[in-house]
């Protein structure tokens, strides 16, 4: 008997396709080329009914972004938190786990960071860093948790959860910082500065970038192998494929839901540490606003690929720095880069689920 | 009333018909016979306007079918029942039958559209309660709010594509009994199936199609089951095997007075007792809800069970989870393979190592052994005779046949002492039937003992060293091979069963 073999895929079981399928990753890569050229000259629309020149705009966006090593440095240290959060909430995607909570554990990062940094000042530099960073992880490891256990205990929804939990943690900032942690006499809610034993050194002297992009990529590339080749990331593929594959394969739905909501809180935290100790040497109050759900918008423009989180990353890093910059020179609001942000998601999400095969579980 | 000519679709590669000819009178039962990947499926879709011809003609009643899509057929009065249902577990059958129809309105009639189908029911003997949620029916039920939501809109010509797959013996007379009354209105029906026999006994005319083509048409009265199989299959099936007579040995797996009771508080299991020996096949029949499924699953350790106790080789396994059991050496074949016994969107290499991802060789140390992965596939796949592309492609690109073959590679592979087998044949063709049947054979001569569940009655009476029946949640008597026939399983399957020798254990 002789099967006729590979029996096509029907089209109506496509869902969301691949990025980087076999076919080509420069398939893929050309796709989201032309979802980004699409994106900025929808958004030029807007800028031309403004009055100004879209071109001049998006030149001086250029320039904000990629034009000195000061800008690059910049934008670099934008991309870290992102990428971090992102490359977290991507994996717990992946297991079927809605994780929408990267700002609050972000945030309680932040605080736990700055309290190691404000009362352990006297460690040297190269315990006080890596301490502070630990801390910032495993404070948001532990707020990712306490999602993660409503979940399982109560039924509550992870969503729900996490999403509640964001308020929830920039309060704390807030509460800490006019209280315990708050520098006297300041006139904005903010710590007192950190020593300079605290602050992340920079990757290259002299300029501004510090090794919190280092840090994401060695997360992105821990990530993805942990996720490919491992038999937890095995597990984790199995709970996002279903619940009775899961059970038959006797992957546990409660301990991969911790498991992996440690790991992506405890990247968010340390997002939050970074943040805390690279960029502003300092808790201010909201240092963490905006964070959690470009992270959630990050990863699905990644196709929930651990790696591609990097450039979409990146990406939206870079628009967010050359966004101010184009504000300033050019007077359009660097609120319109969300709009490029949003509209290049839409693009992409179209692109992907156009006549790509389905994506490799 | 249908004309099909020269139907051509390629799919990439693979010509999955090739100039097809098909026509199809008022009043007419057909059977379109074919082997999985013969391309019967896909000329129904092209019929039912879901995939689109390369080439060819469409005349239905009169007029051409061009560029159509479902909702056009449906218009044109084409219904389709598939083998996969379309329902919506969540809803109703009323909900069910009025989506995506207008005649629902704007503000939904349910009232008038529960009566319609009470109607209907009535008509055509399909014992269908509108109010009842799809996700509680079993497959047979389903299968009949498939049939009302075609035959309530209009449908001249009914398109059954593998229909009796899960349906006793009782059930697919009621079938035949609906299709003959609709036949007997003047529409049509076309049946599409692998199975011999029931083509035979229906239709009143036969279409063979095998690799694309048809190889052979007549009348059903003119024909004989070889001369449809060969023309299905290009040589004669042989028969069904034969088993040697069992002689008695070690029991291996003990079931004591297993009970499961579902959340609502509903019996799904009622005492179930029987033992089962080395390398013994204890078939179990029964029409599909009536226990079997939980059954397996709180063997194989999916669910636990409510009460009762569970011993393999002596040892007990009742707490034991899934993985442990698997350790012990119990092995599982689920019936449902799309969302169960495989994942459709990891490779095939992968899914051959989904139970066994967590322990050498598969995994070394806190990795997983790709090395090894792959060694095991293509060993696998070659011993098992796995139609693919390569370790490395999709199981979904994979015929259903194929992905049986997977999953049958894995359970078995690893020479379980006890392997649960659901429904191990459902979907597949006679070749692959045959080979999933070998492979089941192979392990017990080896030694391994099976639990043989299934709703085929004819592989129940000949494989089973001894049988049983599940009815309601409950275990029949347990006969010996040849102590039964087709027959009294059929009554038994429907609950008639003769009196005090009900709750006699299965202990050999």
């Amino acid at each position: 008997m002789r099967d006729l073999g590979a029996e096509p895929p029907p089209s109506e079981q496509q869902s969301t396709g691949r990025l980087f399928s076999d076919v080509g990753a420069w398939r893929a890569i050309l796709l989201a080329g032309l979802a980004v050229t699409l994106a900025f000259v929808v958004t030029a629309l807007p800028i031309m009914v403004s009055g100004r020149n879209p071109l001049l705009a998006y030149w001086a966006l250029l320039r904000g972004a990629v034009g000195s090593v000061d800008a690059v440095a910049f934008a670099f240290n934008k991309s870290t938190p992102y990428v971090l959060s992102a490359v977290g909430v991507a994996i717990c995607f992946r297991a079927r786990v809605i994780n929408i909570g990267s700002e609050g554990q972000l945030a309680v990062g932040g605080v736990a960071a700055s309290w190691i940094a404000l009362h352990l000042s006297q460690l040297p530099s190269l315990l006080l860093i890596p301490v502070s960073l630990v801390a910032g992880g495993v404070a948001g490891a532990v707020w990712a948790c306490i999602a993660a256990v409503m979940r399982i205990k109560r039924g509550v929804h992870e969503v729900l959860g996490t999403l509640m939990l964001n308020f929830v943690g920039t309060l704390v900032v807030s509460e800490v910082l006019h209280g315990t942690m708050g520098e006297p006499g300041a006139g904005f809610p903010q710590s007192p500065l950190f020593p300079q034993s605290a602050w992340l050194p920079s990757l290259f002297p002299g300029t501004d970038m510090h090794v919190g992009i280092a840090i994401a990529v060695a997360a992105v590339v821990a990530t993805h192998i942990l996720f490919w080749h491992t038999p937890f990331g095995f597990r984790l593929r199995l709970l996002g494929s279903g619940d009775n594959v899961a059970a038959y394969a006797g992957a546990s739905l409660v301990r991969g839901m911790l498991q992996v909501m440690l790991i992506a809180g405890g990247l968010a935290g340390i997002a939050g540490a970074i943040e805390v100790l690279g960029v502003h040497y300092r808790l201010i109050e909201g240092f963490s606003q905006g964070f959690g759900f470009n992270a959630v918008a990050i990863a699905l423009l990644a196709a929930l690929n651990p790696l591609a989180v990097l450039p979409a990353g990146l990406f939206f890093g870079f628009l967010e720095a050359g966004a101010l910059a184009m504000q300033r020179e050019i007077g359009v609001p660097s609120s319109l880069v969300f709009v490029i942000q949003g509209l290049t998601m839409i693009f992409v999400l179209c692109a992907m689920g156009v006549g790509f095969k389905q994506q490799r579980i | 009333m249908l004309e099909m000519r020269g139907i051509c679709k390629r799919y990439g590669t693979v010509q999955a018909n090739r100039n097809i000819d098909l026509t199809v009178p008022q009043g007419r039962i057909l059977g379109l016979l074919g082997e999985n990947g013969s391309g019967k499926t896909t000329l129904m879709k092209v019929l039912f306007g879901m995939v689109a011809a390369d080439a060819g003609t469409i005349i239905f009643k009169g007029r051409p079918l061009t560029d159509h899509r479902p909702g056009d057929a449906i218009a044109a009065g084409i219904g389709m029942i598939h083998q996969h249902f379309m329902l919506v577990d969540a809803m109703t059958v009323a909900e069910n039958v009025m989506l995506g129809w207008k005649r629902a309105g704007l503000w939904l009639h349910t009232r008038e559209i529960s009566q319609l189908i009470r109607n209907a029911s009535k008509t055509y003997g399909l014992d269908l309660d509108p109010n009842a949620v799809v996700g509680d029916l079993s497959l047979g039920q389903r299968q009949r709010v498939e049939v009302v939501k075609a035959i309530l809109r209009g449908a001249d010509l009914l398109i059954l594509d593998e229909p009796t797959s899960n349906l006793s013996p009782p059930e697919v007379a009621g079938l035949f009994l609906v299709m003959r009354r609709l036949r007997n209105e003047g529409r049509s029906v076309i049946f599409i199936s692998h199975k011999l026999g029931e083509v035979l006994e229906i239709c009143e005319e036969v279409v063979v199609l095998r690799d694309g083509e048809v190889t052979g048409q007549c009348l059903a009265a003119n024909a004989t089951r070889s001369d449809l199989a060969r023309m299905m299959v290009g040589r004669d099936i042989s028969a069904l095997v034969q088993r040697p007579a069992f002689e008695s040995r070690k029991e291996i797996l003990s079931v004591d007075r297993l009970t499961l009771r579902d959340r609502s508080g509903f019996e799904r299991l009622r005492d179930i007792t029987f033992s089962l020996n080395e390398g013994e096949i204890l078939a179990i029949a029964g029409v599909d809800g009536n226990g079997q499924a939980e059954l397996v699953d709180v063997i194989a350790g999916l669910k636990s069970a409510t009460s009762g106790r569970i011993s393999l080789a002596g040892q007990e396994i009742t707490s034991e989870d899934v993985r442990a059991r698997l350790t012990a050496g119990i092995a599982y074949i689920p019936a449902d393979r799309a969302t169960t016994s495989l994942v459709p969107g990891m490779t095939i290499e992968d899914n051959l190592g989904l139970r066994d991802f967590d322990r050498p060789p598969l995994r070394r140390g806190a990795w997983l052994n790709r090395v090894a992965f792959r060694r095991e596939a293509n060993s696998r796949i070659a011993k098992f005779g796995i139609l693919c592309a390569g370790p490395n492609a999709l199981v979904q690109t994979l015929s259903g046949g194929n992905q049986q073959k997977i999953v049958v590679a894995r359970e078995i592979g690893r020479r379980p002492s006890v392997l649960i087998a659901f429904q191990p044949t459902w979907g597949l063709d006679p070749g692959a039937t045959r080979f999933v049947i070998d492979e089941v054979l192979s392990l017990c001569h080896g030694g391994g003992a099976v639990l043989y569940v299934s709703s085929e009655l004819e592989e129940v009476l000949t494989l089973g060293d001894r049988i049983g029946v599940m009815f309601n949640g409950r275990l029949s008597r347990v006969f010996g091979r040849g102590e039964v026939d087709m027959t009294r399983m059929g009554l038994m399957m429907a609950g008639h069963d003769e009196g005090p020798d009900r709750e006699d254990g299965g202990k050999s």
